[in-house]
């Protein structure tokens, strides 16, 4: 009988004897009382090939002392899981938005930049949307039909962004806001002239609240839907020192200046230029005209609060709007409470002492776990933005479906830089415009046309002007809230 | 006997002062000096010589004989001096004309032999250009010791010699009397320490068979080390003769390892053989068995070779890279990265901010495609990994089927084969671990499993042949992925072996007009890789009749491309042999001949230096396509094989191939990274890196697909922190873009390599010798990325483990007369090229000292830093092994 040596993963069996008058099967037998492995997932290897279990022992011509390698193992044989894994590549286009993790780009259609951006940051506010989403479908008397219309393409765009991962095409869009604003067809050479954003910001957000009032649940008392959320009522005392004449006016606006002169170097001394003016009116006093001096303060805040830099004048020589370079810091966070009218500080007093309180109270806990993960520092700022904005976000739905309830939500006069509207060139009707939103992770995507690019929350505060780069132009802030 | 007035010491003082004198001014300008300009001694001297010129025209021989003697003796005493003219011959040159006038009138005599012999080096300083007049006189002079006129006249004479040889030559004219002053110059030559220069002489005459005659003990080490640098710039054939006589000086000086360095080169395995049955140390075999297994070329040891049965076998293991594992585990023990490495490690995805993937919700195929990858590449070798191997204690087997399922449809199939990968060269336990997978229900998972066999027997043999006893039986399956998981395993494991068995295997598969076209494809390359450079006619016409068999629509098929690189692989390096085929390839289908020539054209000079061969490419790369055709891909990447020999031409190489960026076509440029990426391997150079760097982020997605794969490729196992920078950056660049995302994945897997313990430069033993298989599994690879969106990008991902071919440890490892490893002291640094330089020139600069074993970068060199030991291999890398220095004293 012969004996021969087994080779086996890292062991070798010694002296393993080979009966040539039986099958290989019997060998392998053999070899399962020593390894464990089952004949039929065994595989010896003599030259030439494997050891068929029913083969010739002469044939193959095994020798004394040979040494042959066995492989094989009695491990589970490895199955696929039941439900294989589901992959990004099989999903249908709207799913993968949420993987994206951000909202589709907007196609130039010839000098749009504008339109993009300004679309881009009217997307971000969800309340908006689903003011939008309550507008219906026909018309009605008291909205004019270009008006219906492009609420109507609005609604669509925003859905269709929602949608898509791939970037989309305005094409409705821009058609019927040519319709309603004939201005923005301007043409030069052929081509469709580059305009100012923030004119088509005003009148696209005039033309939605005309056509939304009062849409959302046809009662008089909910009127003004985009009012609560943009509109900004301002208290004005206008005095004139001649006379000693002073009277008092309100007005709302849906955003604030911030004027740019040269000792303002911070977005709120434009704001304080901003609420204080001149103007020249008949007096009765006097029975001519006078200069009066007309000074402004917030009675009421929206939960959107937009701030529109003055960075484009019109210059006569140049028949342009040429622009203002000069840097102009903007916060992440503003506070408007010096802003504010004294009723309107009063009604702030106390939210505003919750919110200092909770942050207080969320500072000390961080504190506390400061000792224990090293990445605080991240966390720190990371999560107090994503954490109040989510919890906005949550708040901020069900605000949108009912009707506000001071119970719910109170304003606090302290908002969040949610989007950034920035122009990049020396002229209004030139250059290019980018939006740079807040998503509702608390990233910031730069939506450039149809590429949208993930940036940094630094790099944000850093479009404040003093170059070429993209200088903010439209700001928007987001109220931050308290529950009372 | 000699009138001189002021005796040898005084002149011995006019010299030294004329010397200081000398350099300082003109040389022109001090001829018209005027006599009492010169300094008192000079001035006797100059008189002194025109009073000996006077003297040779007298009538009187005695007086003419001591005159010229007089005169020979100024002149030979003078000629030390290199910096400038020496006096005397300053002096005579106004009497060169009157002497040579005056020679002509004597008769024959002694004395006018005496007089062809001065006039012969006064010929050195007046002959006009290309005159030779002193090779003139010196053949009509005495014939008397050369060596006494001085190096200078030696090395002007041997020049002189060589325009003569080369007139004669022309001219059908004996060459006797050369022949024997070329014995004299010669041997002078290798007296002195000047063995350049006389291997430059031989070299002109055509005669280096003289040389070995000259060799010594003392000077065969710089002769060898001249010719074979030398041979590299020598055109074929005359450069293998160069490398005979090397060879055959190594062998008579018993400098065994230099000598098999050369047989290999030269891929002679008579002369290998040779040197086995010279040597007649067991354990400098042993060293040769090691530097043959790094070479991968299949070696038999026979009973001449070694008699001793135990120790051949011992040997042969040593050949089949039996121990490879073993070692390779040793150094990544000793430099502590044993912990396996999980891709998101090599991401380093926290070093960048907000542009990290946001959606990690759902798993995408592509991504996780590129994980396997990375994770194979990373862990290669280690034998443990995160997401293929289970950890030991776990019992339920689960994790590692988890990631392989994370994988879709063909990727299970390269997940499954990254097993293989992790294990490399670790045959039983590979084996083991890959078997689950064999009896997988999906086809993918059988067809990974098969490859991943492949892969682990990558580069190792084994007396049992386990690749092909498992491999063989799937060859012939119904499914095609089956088949070419099968068909490609045995490529990689076989390659170079030439394997009649499994030649006989995959030969009908070619031939069979039902196979589909990927299964021959990679048939073709299997076959080219198990024969490669074998220029076996079998195959080639196997698989020539497989490309004349194809029908017209698949010749547009990118897989179609493979079967002329098939072809091409059976003629690398094998220069002229390729040209009957390249004579059968003109009669091609239009649609693949260019194609099909450039790529044998390349193959055939891989290595060479060839630069008609690149300049024929490039001339190729200049034309202008008509449409369809797509010839240029190949010659592209040809010109970086051909030019990838040595360092000069791989400079002029890379610069070259700048200028095809700025001119060339998009087809040029798509395949310009991956020729830069052939030409630094491994080896990141800065320029190149910024080209690179520069091309991944071009508009044309495929030109930066393949630069980025090219980054990973130049920074392969170097963990070089500025590509993983410029990696890292590109991620965040390209993280919406799959595709790229994928590309970029991939090169980061390739820059952290084995974590930096592994190279993919072919060229190994001081860049010297070029390891086949090695460059023929990076060629396949290249070749396959000018086709990146079908084959790389698409269904064929696999092709990326055609790079295992090439992957080597980059060690040196020292281990003891029992092969056991062992600790010592050495120097690695920037190795210099001593080359024809005198002396004993340090050969490594810029050193640090470490101990072994360490790992050695692209372009370094090493050292023993102690006394202790003999090294038995010349070059210090791979495995070496040290025997105890008899003559060692401890430092007390």
């Amino acid at each position: 009988m012969l004996t021969v040596s087994v080779k086996w993963q890292k062991k070798v069996l010694e002296k393993v004897e080979v009966d040539t008058t039986q099958p290989p099967y019997v060998f392998k037998c053999q070899l399962f009382d020593l390894t464990g492995v089952p004949p039929e997932r065994q595989k010896i290897m003599v030259k030439g090939g494997l050891l068929k279990d029913d083969a010739d022992w002469t044939a193959i011509g095994v020798k004394q002392g040979q040494r042959l390698m066995m492989m094989g193992t009695a491990d589970e044989i490895v199955k696929a899981p039941e439900k294989g894994p589901v992959f990004v590549e099989d999903l249908p286009e709207e799913e993968q938005v949420a993987a994206v993790g951000h909202t589709a780009g907007l196609l130039n259609l010839g000098n749009t930049c504008y339109m993009n951006s300004t679309v881009q940051c009217l997307h971000s506010v969800p309340e908006l949307k689903s003011a939008l989403l309550k507008y219906p479908s026909e018309r009605r008397n008291e909205v004019d039909q270009t008006s219906h219309m492009l609420t109507a393409a609005t609604r669509e765009l925003f859905n269709e962004l929602d949608k898509s991962v791939k970037a989309v095409a305005p094409m409705q869009f821009w058609m019927v806001l040519r319709k309603k604003y004939p201005q923005f067809g301007q043409m030069h050479n052929g081509y469709f002239m580059q305009q100012d954003a923030e004119e088509c910001w005003t009148q696209l957000l005039y033309t939605l609240s005309q056509s939304l009032r009062g849409s959302s649940s046809g009662t008089s008392e909910n009127a003004d839907a985009l009012k609560d959320v943009f509109g900004i009522e301002l208290l004005s005392r206008v005095h004139c020192q001649e006379s000693g004449e002073e009277s008092s006016e309100t007005e709302s606006v849906y955003s604030l200046k911030c004027h740019i002169s040269h000792e303002v170097n911070h977005m709120h001394e434009g704001l304080k230029h901003g609420l204080k003016s001149e103007l020249e009116k008949a007096s009765p006093a006097l029975g001519r005209s006078a200069i009066f001096l007309k000074e402004s303060r917030i009675n009421a805040l929206p939960r959107y609060l937009t701030v529109q830099f003055v960075r484009f004048f019109w210059k006569r020589e140049s028949n342009q709007k040429a622009k203002i370079l000069r840097k102009v810091d903007y916060p992440l966070e503003l506070d408007v409470y010096d802003l504010c009218s004294e009723d309107l500080r009063k009604k702030l007093e106390a939210p505003r002492k919750l919110l200092r309180d909770e942050e207080g109270k969320k500072l000390g806990l961080k504190g506390k776990e400061k000792a224990d993960s090293k990445d605080t520092d991240v966390k720190m700022t990371d999560a107090e933005g994503s954490s109040t904005a989510s919890g906005e976000s949550s708040k901020a739905a069900t605000l949108s479906d009912g009707a506000p309830s001071d119970k719910e939500a109170q304003l606090t006069g302290v908002y969040e830089l949610v989007s950034v509207l920035t122009h990049k060139g020396r002229s209004a009707d030139s250059g290019h415009y980018v939006a740079w939103v807040k998503q509702e992770n608390g990233k910031w995507i730069e939506f450039d046309d149809d590429s949208p690019i993930p940036q940094r929350e630094e790099d944000i505060v850093k479009l404040s002007g003093g170059g070429d780069w993209h200088m903010a132009y439209i700001c928007m802030y987001k109220a931050r809230t308290v529950p009372m | 006997m000699t009138p001189e007035p002021n005796g040898a010491s005084g002149s011995g003082a006019t010299r030294e002062e004329a010397t200081v004198k000398v350099p300082a001014k003109d040389p022109k300008k001090k001829d018209e000096m005027k006599d009492d300009d010169l300094s008192d001694e000079d001035l006797a001297l100059k008189q002194q010589l025109e009073l000996y010129v006077e003297r040779v025209q007298d009538a009187d021989p005695g007086l003419q004989k001591v005159a010229l003697e007089s005169m020979r003796q100024e002149i030979r005493t003078s000629t030390s001096s290199m910096t400038s003219v020496p006096k005397p011959l300053k002096f005579l040159r106004p009497h060169y004309g009157t002497l040579k006038a005056y020679y002509e009138t004597m008769g024959d005599s002694d004395l006018k032999k005496y007089l062809a012999d001065v006039l012969s080096v006064l010929a050195l300083t007046m002959s006009a250009e290309g005159e030779r007049e002193s090779l003139k006189y010196r053949l009509l002079g005495s014939e008397g010791d050369i060596g006494s006129w001085g190096h200078e006249y030696v090395r002007n004479l041997a020049g002189e010699i060589a325009q003569e040889y080369a007139k004669r030559q022309s001219e059908e004219a004996g060459i006797d009397d050369l022949t024997e002053l070329v014995q004299q110059i010669v041997a002078f030559h290798m007296k002195h320490n000047a063995e350049p220069e006389a291997v430059d002489l031989l070299m002109e005459v055509e005669d280096l068979d003289l040389l070995i005659k000259h060799v010594d003990k003392t000077n065969f080490k710089r002769t060898c080390l001249y010719l074979t640098s030398a041979a590299k710039y020598i055109p074929g054939p005359d450069d293998l003769l160069v490398l005979d006589i090397a060879y055959m000086t190594d062998i008579k000086f018993e400098e065994y390892a230099n000598a098999l360095q050369i047989a290999l080169f030269l891929d002679n395995l008579q002369y290998v053989k040779k040197v086995f049955t010279a040597c007649d140390d067991v354990l400098r075999k042993k060293q040769f068995c090691y530097i043959l297994g790094r070479q991968g070329i299949t070696f038999e040891l026979d009973e001449d070779m070694c008699a001793d049965d135990e120790e051949r076998y011992a040997m042969q293991d040593i050949i089949n890279n039996a121990k490879l594992s073993e070692g390779y585990l040793a150094l990544a023990r000793d430099i502590e990265v044993m912990e396996p490495k999980s891709p998101e490690d090599i991401y380093k995805a926290h070093l960048l901010d907000g542009r990290a993937s946001a959606g990690a919700s759902v798993d995408s195929a592509r991504q996780n495609l590129a994980a396997t990858f990375v994770n194979a590449f990373v862990n290669a070798g280690f034998g443990q990994d995160k997401l293929m191997t289970v950890p030991s204690d776990s019992s339920t087997g689960g994790s590692s089927g988890n990631w392989l399922f994370k994988n879709k449809e063909h990727g299970k199939a390269s997940a499954a084969a990254s097993l293989g990968m992790i294990l490399l060269w670790d045959v039983d336990s590979g084996l083991a671990q890959l078997d689950k997978y064999f009896h997988s229900n999906d086809n993918y998972v059988i067809a990974g499993a098969l490859l991943g066999v492949g892969i682990v027997n990558c580069s190792v043999k084994n007396d049992c042949d386990p690749a092909l006893a498992l491999l063989a039986d799937y060859v012939d399956k119904e499914d095609p992925f089956i088949r070419i998981g099968a068909i490609m395993g045995l490529g990689i494991a076989y390659a170079g072996a030439q394997n009649e068995q499994i030649r006989e295997k995959l030969m009908p598969i070619l031939t069979d007009t039902k196979t589909p076209l990927d299964v021959v494809a990679f048939t073709a390359i299997s076959l080219g890789l198990i024969y490669v450079g074998s220029c076996n006619q079998d195959v080639a016409h196997a698989i020539i009749y497989a490309l004349m068999d194809r029908s017209e629509a698949e010749f547009q098929d990118p897989l179609t491309k493979l079967l002329p690189l098939g072809l091409g692989l059976l003629f690398l390096g094998k220069q002229e042999s390729v040209e009957a085929t390249a004579e059968v390839s003109k009669t091609f289908n239009e649609k693949i001949r260019k194609y099909c020539d450039m790529t044998l054209l390349s193959f055939a000079y891989a290595g060479t230096g060839n630069v008609l061969k690149v300049q024929n490419l490039l001339g190729n790369c200049a034309q202008h396509l008509e449409k369809g055709e797509n010839y240029q891909g190949p010659a592209v990447l040809g010109i970086a094989m051909v030019s990838m020999a040595e360092e000069l031409g791989l400079d002029m190489a890379i610069r070259t191939l700048e200028h095809l960026l700025q001119y060339g076509e998009q087809n040029i440029r798509r395949s310009v990274p991956l020729a830069l990426a052939l030409l630094c391997l491994s080896n990141p150079k800065v320029n190149v890196m910024d080209t690179l760097s520069r091309l991944s982020h071009d508009t044309d997605a495929e030109v930066a697909s393949a630069a980025i794969i090219s980054l990973g490729l130049i920074g392969a196992g170097t963990n070089n922190a500025r590509i993983a920078g410029m990696l890292r950056n590109l991620s965040s660049y390209y993280y919406k873009d799959a595709t790229l995302l994928f590309c970029v994945r991939l090169a980061q897997g390739l820059v952290h390599l084995g974590k930096g313990l592994l190279t993919l430069n072919p060229y190994h033993s001081d860049r010297f010798l070029l390891s086949p298989v090695a460059l023929a599994g990076l060629v396949t690879f290249l070749h396959a990325c000018l086709e990146m969106k079908a084959l790389v990008l698409g269904r064929y991902h696999i092709v990326l483990y055609f790079l295992v071919l090439a992957m080597q440890p980059r060690m040196l490892m020292t281990v003891d007369e029992n092969l056991k490893p062992l600790s010592v002291p050495v120097r690695v640094g920037q190795a210099v090229d001593v080359v024809g330089q005198a002396g004993r020139p340090k050969t490594i600069t810029g050193f640090q000292t470490h101990s072994t074993p360490v790992l050695l970068a692209a372009g370094d060199r090493a050292e023993l830093a102690t006394e202790k030991y003999i090294p038995l291999s010349p070059i210090l890398e791979g495995f070496v092994i040290l025997k105890e220095n008899p003559d060692y004293q401890e430092e007390s």
